[in-house]
């Protein structure tokens, strides 16, 4: 009897194990939760924005509800989209919808993308400049959201100070306004700008925004679109409008390495500044419960004494890329696309994606945006105005981009030439070492 | 009398430097207990006052928004289930190892002491991997009601290598006149070899309990983070989650980690540090 | 008894051996054999012989972080095994409250690594704030004593409790002979009490330089190697190289980076073996 039990026992493991290492090798992709789910695939979006997650959150289960398509929406937390993405493709059940930034993020990720060449989603797309394609000509990314950034002003208190919107078209105009506020802030109660919060979260509106004009100014006089090896005849530009930046700021610039982006917006909230870098995704934060209306705001373009100022638009691009991955089962890939050509041409989809999240699609079906900065930036072109492009997605990887951002701070710090240096060296010799470490 | 001089003297001297111990704990406290705007980098150090006071609110927040009540569960059952596991699995292989003198024997023994010098960094990817894919039938391992499993796996090295250092110093007389009365090894484990254990059982266990309840990188990247995030995942997600540093609720999670650990070590104190030291002079 | 247990090898052995094959054995070959090959998935290997190891061992990140690691080992090392024998010390002595100090002392091992660097950090922050310092994000000096400071608050109560442990198995008698001998105080710690623990000491210093090299969690949370890679230890190094790098190069020389690591800490468990070994033939 004893004998019998044990060698059950046996067996039953010997199978168990044999089972699970036969497992490895077969494609099980559902969630297991019921067999229905099988036959019509999951998306499992691994989304990039977290300032958009609940609307993400609420339009998947608004999908589900409808179709009974699962559709699981994760967000990677702010810093760490690629550690997150990284950890999650290996997986048994990996995103089947992710994104890439451009160029050079396809390039880390083109073996997983799905050549989304003739799919429906890829059919509405207004222009083909949002189709990210990889060197063999497979159709890998597609842009799905257009954006635009400056600098965000509160037109209210510019009045107080004595001054309009208007009377700034360029670094000169700026400048002279923001030393002027400083100048009279005790008198005022508010500062020129606020916080340029510089925590990990954070910094991604210097290091990668901001860091854009002396990449723009550059490729334009030098006529091209990407180089790997940057010269960075610009950064004294830079150097100006970040020393601009932090020193006519609501807090000292030793203290802006805690400050984060959320500490930067509640500033501007509640009346602080006047100024505040960021992009068209702020207008929901900050017409929420009344807080502003349109007659409050404005953007206008971060002068930073290069170019043709007088010609100078916003920056407006994108470096979201939607990817869906090619290591999905059939009926998952299927999902996904549905779910993608929903999102943008839906009344549900495009309503969403215009109101709740902001932005403006690049799809034939897109509901006009209610955007006031968005709005900005199409009179502003209408006008002759010509938008900085984006061109943070030529950086050549996270990591630069990382380096320069502590580099940055510690400059916030410290103002001195050496620590300037340091930034220079973040942003020349990086450079090149990561676009040689991207293309071995 | 000079003696007692001296003695008082460093009473003294440890309570002031034992109160320094405890401040960062206190300082955590106190912080949790002020309003969101209160909380500052420099003002950490000042205590609430009746403006900044918020009483339990940060709790409240830290309980019911992110999820915080589900963590908990999960950690708890991370924790219980994977204790209760390896103590049991490794503890009837430890005496197996200690009474059967083969070749297998030997090298589990010398295995499970590789296996706890080796960094976790070494087989970080490809545990997931495996953690991630394997299958016993259908169960998979990405959840926590059976994680369990691949922290047998993995930490079977302290537990089985302590164990059976245990067994080796009991002689075998006991369980051989078991057996001979006619118990099955089974029944001999169960009856005999169980209640000498116990001691080494409580060291064991405490030691995995305080590596499952406070472990980060494993669940992170084994467990489904789609559904599951245990406490520590919870902290530190908060921090980069939404760009939003949500301080209050912070710091009243942390407490909220920290209270339960404090009260089982005020009421568990003597075999907790029992539990340490035989691990460490084992080990 | 041993023909007998050998049969049930099934029940006693093998949920055990299972668990350990998928949670330790198969991932610490596969991680071997990965370490020689460019992958991101483990399906999608291909062999690249020792390219892996020359690019981790030419990336000025690992050789940084590698220093950095022993400066942070040797400093914390002798800190917290200092600290810690001083209060053992003190604490062996006959003086009011000694249980409540131990006890505070203790607590700090019990908090998680995570939580802990988040004690810290907020801490840490708050007082170079107060100073007008740059915080801990840019401030690699601050990083480092941070660390330090950290582990030292956490471990020297363990290493404590082991060293009071020692100091009370020195026998009476001896103590008694050496004051006969009209030793005073200093030649009794030196000669007598320093001798007889000497296999705590070799047990904590073990103990403590491991922990240290391996330190991870602490790392990640409390500094999370900024500003840039500045404090960054080798595990965290090679967690970033694994994750947070993205092209398909980077997970072979994090896993390389992790061979390299583990026959680090390896080496240095089995040299502190043999060490512990000859003190005890000398006995």
């Amino acid at each position: 009897m004893k004998k019998v039990f044990a060698l059950a026992l046996a067996m039953l493991m010997v199978l168990s194990l044999a089972v699970g290492c036969g497992g490895t090798g077969t494609t099980g992709t559902g969630t297991g939760d019921s067999a229905g789910e099988e036959a019509t695939g999951s998306v499992y979006y691994l989304n990039f924005k977290p300032e958009q997650d609940g609307a993400w959150q609420k339009l998947a289960a608004d999908y589900t509800a409808k179709t009974g398509v699962p559709v699981t929406v994760v967000t990677a937390a702010s810093g760490t989209y690629e550690t997150t993405l990284g950890a999650e493709i290996a997986k048994d059940e990996p995103p089947t919808l992710f994104q890439v930034n451009g160029p050079n993020g396809l390039k880390n990720w083109v073996d997983y993308c799905y050549d989304l060449s003739g799919s429906p989603v890829a059919g509405e797309l207004t222009s083909d400049s949002f189709a990210l394609k990889s060197a063999d000509g497979a159709l890998c990314g597609i842009g799905y959201v257009i954006e635009s950034y400056g600098i965000i002003a509160n037109k209210t208190l510019l009045a107080q100070a004595g001054y309009a919107v208007e009377d700034i078209a360029s670094f000169a105009d700026l400048k002279k306004v923001a030393e002027d506020i400083t100048a009279r802030k005790d008198e005022l109660g508010f500062a020129a700008f606020s916080s340029t919060g510089m925590d990990s979260s954070s910094d991604w509106r210097f290091k990668t925004h901001l860091a854009n004009l002396p990449i723009y100014f550059e490729y334009q006089a030098d006529g091209i679109n990407s180089t790997e090896t940057i010269k960075g005849d610009f950064l004294d530009n830079y150097r100006q409008i970040f020393d601009l930046y932090i020193n006519n700021s609501t807090c000292a610039p030793a203290e802006l390495s805690a400050k984060t982006v959320d500490d930067s917006r509640n500033e501007f909230l509640a009346g602080e500044a006047v100024f505040f870098q960021n992009g068209s995704w702020e207008y929901g934060a900050l017409t929420a419960e009344g807080a502003y209306t349109d007659d409050d705001l404005a953007m206008i373009p971060i002068y930073v004494g290069a170019g043709d100022e007088a010609k100078q638009g916003l920056c407006t691009g994108t470096e979201n890329y939607w990817c869906v991955n090619k290591n999905a089962s059939e009926a998952d890939i299927k999902a996904t696309l549905d779910f993608m050509y929903w999102c943008v041409t839906s009344d549900e989809g495009t309503a969403a994606l215009a109101n709740e999240m902001g932005f403006v699609i690049p799809f034939k079906g897109a509901a006009e945006s209610p955007n006031l900065f968005v709005k900005q930036d199409a009179a502003m072109t209408a006008e002759g105005k010509v938008p900085v492009s984006w061109n943070f997605t030529t950086m050549p990887s996270e990591e630069w981009k990382n380096m320069l951002g502590t580099a940055l701070t510690a400059y916030a710090a410290d103002q001195s030439d050496a620590n300037w240096d340091a930034v220079v060296k973040a942003f020349v010799d990086n450079w090149a070492a990561e676009y040689a470490l991207l293309n071995g | 009398m000079k003696k007692q001089a001296s003695g008082l003297i460093w009473t003294i001297i440890l309570s002031v430097v034992s109160a320094l111990y405890l401040y960062p704990i206190i300082m955590v406290l106190l912080n949790s207990l002020k309003k969101e705007s209160a909380i500052t980098t420099a003002g950490a150090f000042t205590a609430p006052t009746a403006e900044t006071f918020a009483g339990l609110e940060n709790y409240v927040s830290a309980l019911t928004s992110q999820g915080f009540g589900k963590s908990l569960f999960y950690s708890l059952f991370i924790t219980i289930s994977s204790v209760a596991l390896i103590l049991l699995c490794c503890s009837m292989c430890a005496w197996y190892i200690s009474r059967v003198n083969n070749l297998l024997s030997r090298m589990m023994y010398l295995l499970c002491a590789f296996s706890m010098v080796v960094p976790f960094q070494m087989v970080m990817f490809t545990l997931s991997q495996t953690a991630d894919r394997f299958r016993l039938f259908f169960i998979r391992f990405n959840n926590p009601y059976t994680i369990c499993f691949i922290y047998l796996g993995f930490g079977a090295g302290l537990a089985v290598f302590m164990f059976t250092g245990f067994m080796r110093s009991v002689p075998i007389e006991i369980e051989e006149a078991a057996m001979i009365d006619g118990c099955s090894p089974l029944q001999t484990y169960f009856r005999v070899v169980f209640p000498i254990l116990r001691p080494t059982m409580i060291s064991v266990g405490i030691l995995e309990t305080m590596w499952v309840w406070n472990d980060y990188l494993l669940p992170t990247l084994v467990l489904d983070i789609k559904k599951y995030r245990t406490i520590p995942m919870l902290i530190q997600y908060f921090r980069g989650s939404y760009g939003t540093v949500e301080m209050g609720a912070m710091m009243a999670s942390i407490m909220l980690t920290v209270i339960p650990v404090v009260i089982i070590y005020i009421l568990g104190q003597k075999h907790i540090i029992k539990g340490v030291l035989a691990g460490a002079v084992k080990g | 008894m041993e023909k007998a247990l050998r049969k049930w090898f099934p029940v006693f052995v093998l949920p055990t051996l299972a668990a350990f094959i998928v949670g330790f054995i198969w991932p610490f070959l596969q991680a071997l054999y990965l370490s020689f090959c460019k992958f991101t998935t483990v399906d999608n290997a291909s062999w690249a012989g020792f390219g892996n190891y020359i690019k981790a061992l030419t990336d000025d990140t690992f050789s940084y972080s590698f220093l950095f690691t022993v400066a942070f080992v040797i400093v914390a090392t002798v800190l917290i095994n200092g600290i810690a024998f001083m209060l053992a010390l003190v604490l062996t002595r006959s003086i009011r409250g000694t249980n409540i100090f131990r006890t505070v002392f203790f607590l700090p091992n019990l908090i998680g690594g995570i939580v802990l660097g988040y004690i810290w950090n907020i801490l840490i922050n708050a007082l170079l704030s107060k100073f007008a310092l740059p915080l801990i994000a840019l401030n690699t000096t601050a990083g480092f004593w941070g660390l330090v400071v950290m582990l030292c608050w956490q471990q020297i109560g363990y290493m404590m409790i082991i060293y009071i442990a020692g100091l009370q198995n020195v026998p009476p008698e001896l103590l008694e002979a050496s004051q006969i001998d009209g030793a005073n105080r200093l030649q009794t710690l030196l000669r007598v009490k320093l001798p007889m623990v000497m296999p705590s000491i070799t047990i904590c210093l073990f103990l403590t330089i491991t922990n240290c090299f391996k330190l991870f969690d602490q790392n990640l949370s409390l500094t999370g190697g900024a500003p840039g890679h500045d404090t960054e230890m080798l595990a965290l190094n090679i967690y970033n190289t694994f994750y947070a790098r993205s092209g398909p190069q980077w997970k072979g020389i994090g896993q390389a980076k992790a061979v390299i690591f583990s026959i680090l800490v390896v080496g240095i468990a089995l040299f502190q073996l043999r060490a512990t070994r000859s003190k005890e033939v000398q006995q």
